[in-house]
């Protein structure tokens, strides 16, 4: 544990010295990153993903149901139902444009505090019609149990398409949308129950300040969690999925959102990402506990775990 | 509302929750406070960092930190002991779990340490309860031993011993059933197994059993199954106060003392035959060989 203390300072400091050179320079390029296989600088990191989810927001939805087959919809189920909410959770999705996770978990609390309305009700066998009557008044309009998710996006396009798909599938209540950046959320400290990032932790710049800001919005027991594509082990499915990734899928991404480079973007991304235990010991130097990973489909994707203790 | 004074040195990027309850911890067997509370803590402190209860203190990272922060399952001990009053209400479920949280002062997100099937509350619960007898326990053999009880008969104690293991669970017994087909899932059995046995064990050692041959095995086997079906009779009875489940606890218990003496009646019984059956071929075989010598 002293050791992980010691690397996360250490990659804090050597942050440092790289952050004041770039204001003295004033403009001027700053540490080189990767885009893809491509080097690029932080700032044009932060452009160049700015513009690829821009081009592709409102396609987003099809072309992740084309690319995974629609297995991207189990993923996030999983995904939802390992944080297993209670009515009552406030939940801040971060890189959550489109508002998927939100969405569910909305459901998932609905049924849920359904449940529990009829657990009492089955309790409360011998009221009379008037009491009936008022605690059915007063569970009415509180359908989701107070329950509430925030979804925080860099990207204005993605949220637009958020907020359009959230009318369009009837969701009113318990939702709201801000713009912000994951490294530098526009939030006060011990503020939600969970924090979840579907698939955004790989375009975030510095995932160790996300991580940090994830640290600092949880309550102290709030659990984060991170579902992301990650490594797969096995050699031969690592071949063919390979095969899958770099012939298949950018072709897709012509073909159905006429943008062969941000699919490409997205193959490459997905190979730079850290391995599912680097990614664990990056949690846990920002401070979780617990924090542990669940490989989904032999570590095409991942779900990390980690809990503010 | 609690712990507000305890704000978290993230500079250290140190556990927020964990340090401070071992600052409670601290500040309870105190009567002076001293204002080091977050510095690491003077040798002489250390003996009331014992954790409360019988739980081992287990040391969740390294061996310097174990001193300052409780580890990471004495944090889960705290919240399943804070559920346990919900389960009444919830049963032995996440949800309890998510209140007892809450009581903490922890989001209810926490209750994602454990199985959605509240399994570790369960476990938790048993083993809460056989620590509770075994303190009984000992102390009721520390009376005898300075002479101020009476040293009960084995039958009467064997049914003491039960009838106050199976009281501690007349708080939880509308949703005990529950909690009865969770310990029973494959994934629990090792476990609930394990706890069973070892209190067998130790009301049998309190008991007196000094033996070391296969009545052992036997001893335990039968305890175990008095216990078990007392425990299933005690899920349906309605009787005041389970007066019959108390009774059908006696003459269990009252059944296997007479096995015994039967067993080694028979056993003395059939010793008796055989002399018998010795001294009448003896007698016969002398009758013969004195009729052939006349």
């Amino acid at each position: 544990a002293a050791a992980r203390l010691c690397r996360g300072r250490c990659r804090a400091l050597l942050a440092r010295p790289a952050g004041a050179l770039r204001a003295l320079r004033g403009l001027a390029a700053g540490p080189e990153m990767h885009f893809g296989f491509q080097t690029v600088t932080e700032e044009e990191r932060r452009e160049k993903i700015y513009q690829v989810f821009e081009s592709v927001a409102k396609k987003y939805d099809v072309m992740n149901d084309s690319m995974t087959l629609g297995i991207h919809r189990v993923w996030k189920d999983i995904l939802v139902h390992k944080m297993n909410p209670s009515p009552g959770t406030l939940l801040l999705d971060v890189a959550g444009g489109t508002g998927d996770i939100a969405f569910r978990f909305i459901n998932y609390v609905c049924s849920v505090r359904e449940r529990q309305l009829q657990r009492k009700l089955k309790h409360h066998q011998n009221l009379s019609w008037q009491e009936i009557f008022e605690s059915y008044q007063k569970d009415k309009f509180n359908s989701l149990g107070d329950s509430q998710v925030v979804v925080c996006d860099i990207n204005r396009e993605m949220l637009k398409v958020g907020k359009q798909k959230a009318q369009h599938l009837g969701y009113t209540e318990g939702l709201s949308w801000v713009l912000g950046n994951a490294e530098e959320l526009p939030f006060d400290d011990d503020m939600f129950d969970v924090y979840t990032i579907a698939f955004g932790i790989r375009n975030v710049t510095r995932i160790d300040l996300a991580l940090q800001e994830a640290y600092r919005v949880l309550k102290p027991g709030g659990r984060f969690l991170c579902l992301e594509f990650s490594h797969v082990s096995n050699p031969v499915l690592s071949k063919l999925y390979d095969l899958y990734s770099f012939q298949v899928i950018p072709v897709l991404g012509e073909v159905i959102a006429g943008d062969w480079k941000s699919y490409q973007y997205l193959v490459e991304s997905i190979r730079r990402f850290p391995p599912q235990e680097e990614l664990k010991a990056m949690i846990e130097d920002a401070g979780f506990f617990k924090v542990d990973y669940e490989n989904l489909n032999f570590g095409i994707v991942a779900i990390h775990s980690g809990f503010k203790l | 509302v609690r712990c507000q004074h305890y704000p978290p040195l993230r500079a250290l990027q140190a556990s927020a929750v964990l340090r401070r309850v071992s600052d409670e911890h601290k500040k309870e067997p105190l009567t002076s406070s001293s204002q080091q509370h977050f510095d690491s803590p003077p040798a002489g402190h250390q003996p009331e960092q014992e954790p409360q209860g019988p739980h081992p203190s287990y040391t969740g990272q390294g061996g310097q930190e174990s001193e300052d922060y409780e580890s990471e399952e004495q944090l889960q001990h705290r919240i399943l002991t804070a559920a346990l009053e919900f389960v009444p209400e919830h049963g032995w479920t996440a949800e309890a779990i998510a209140e007892g949280a809450k009581t903490l002062g922890l989001s209810v997100a926490a209750a994602g340490m454990f199985h959605s099937d509240g399994s570790e509350l369960i476990l938790h619960f048993v083993s809460e309860c056989n620590a509770k007898l075994s303190k009984l326990l000992e102390k009721e053999q520390k009376l005898v031993q300075l002479g101020e009880a009476e040293k009960k008969p084995i039958d009467a104690f064997l049914r003491d011993a039960v009838e106050a293991r199976l009281r501690m669970l007349i708080p939880y017994i509308e949703k005990w059933p529950q909690a009865l087909s969770v310990l029973l899932l494959p994934r629990n059995i090792p476990s609930s197994l394990n706890l069973l046995t070892s209190m067998i064990d130790d009301i049998l050692h309190y008991a007196g059993d000094q033996s070391t041959d296969f009545n052992w095995y036997t001893r335990r086997a039968v305890l175990t199954g008095i216990y078990n079906t007392t425990e299933l009779v005690m899920m349906q009875d309605s009787s005041p106060d389970f007066e019959d489940t108390w009774r059908f606890l006696k003459n269990r218990v009252a059944d296997a003392m007479t096995m015994s003496n039967t067993a080694s009646q028979v056993q003395s019984t059939g010793e008796a035959v055989v002399q018998g059956l010795m001294g009448a071929a003896v007698t016969v075989s002398s009758a013969e060989t004195s009729r052939a010598v006349r």
